[in-house]
């Protein structure tokens, strides 16, 4: 399935990132299935690896992660009625990639009562994949050389996801107003011009939004 | 202590995760938070993309001789095209090879 081929390298890159970063072997293997999300770990082994305030590594994660409160909210509805033996493990696999498989099937096939199981298939594929490449990127890391660029991987993973949902204008603003902040916001300190980027383009999205809204209506 | 930082931040990922399959959960996000959360994708990971891509590793803008730059105008390319994870890597990193390979 391409979907997890395209986990693979990401999950590869980490492991070499998590070792550079300075996190031991275990440290960096457990954060994937502690932490289970990509843009998570990668952000956390980053700052840990600036010497960041806990804090503000947790605040960090926080607003990287808020975007599961969107994926959680459109996929509950499928969801709620099932016992808390499912729940909880379908939660903790809700990634962005299961999420986007999952969404799509859900909403264009007719109701079953089996369809959880295709989130806990896909759910549990890729944590499978995730653990096998981030232990062989860990494992095999060091033999890889630098010039290689392999961290590149990770912007590009990230490009590939929102570079097709760039749709309304509203999107482009957040998109536009997220990188100028993550830019003029370097010298802040504790990198914590992720946290400002991501909230400016956020709120400059909602309201580019609500404007356009506006003037629909009238 | 980072083992402490984290277990938090994986409790703090799952809980946003679980959030809405709660019991105690409204049926339905207020209007105003779904719109707001919709843009919550693109504005983090733009945030993460954009700096890995222009800043330099010793810090400061980089423009010139920078081949991540044009490698990363590819990728947005081949992702708009293709909405391939795999090729948008594939291309980037091709770029970026056989410019520093031809050019830098």
């Amino acid at each position: 399935m391409p979907l997890q081929l395209g986990v693979a390298p990401f999950g590869l890159v980490f492991g070499v990132l998590g070792i550079a970063s300075g996190l031991t072997p275990l440290q960096t293997i457990m954060l994937s299935s502690i932490v289970f999300g990509g843009a998570s770990q990668v952000v956390f082994v980053q700052l840990w690896g600036a010497l960041v305030p806990p804090t503000v590594v947790g605040a960090s994660v926080s607003v990287i992660n808020l975007r599961h409160a969107l994926y959680s909210a459109s996929i509950a509805p499928y969801l709620r009625h099932l016992p808390l033996r499912w729940r909880i493990p379908l939660a903790y696999l809700l990634t962005d990639e299961a999420y986007a498989v999952t969404i799509h099937r859900l909403r264009n096939e007719p109701h079953s009562p089996y369809q959880h199981y295709h989130l806990l298939g896909t759910g549990m594929t890729l944590w499978v994949c995730w653990q096998i490449t981030t232990i062989t990127g860990v494992l095999f890391g060091a033999t890889i050389p630098q010039s290689w660029s392999l961290g590149f991987a990770i912007p590009l993973t990230f490009i590939a996801l929102v570079a097709p949902v760039l749709r309304r204008r509203a999107d482009l603003v957040a998109c536009l107003t997220a990188g100028v902040i993550s830019i003029v916001g370097q010298p802040l300190p504790w990198k914590s011009w992720i946290i400002f980027a991501a909230i400016g383009g956020i709120a400059a999205g909602y309201l580019t939004h609500r404007l356009a809204g506006r003037r629909d209506a009238t | 202590m980072i083992w402490m930082v984290m277990i938090t931040c994986g409790l703090l990922t799952f809980a946003t995760r679980f959030v809405m399959f709660s019991d105690i959960a409204p049926r339905q996000l207020p209007d105003w938070l779904r719109d707001a959360l919709g843009f919550v994708p693109i504005a983090v990971l733009t945030a993460i993309i954009v700096p890995a891509v222009i800043i330099a590793p010793e810090g400061g803008l980089a423009i010139a001789g920078n081949a991540r730059l044009p490698a990363a105008i590819m990728a947005v390319t081949v992702a708009l095209v293709t909405r391939s994870v795999l090729a948008t890597i594939a291309t980037g990193l091709a770029t970026l090879w056989c410019l520093e390979w031809l050019v830098y």
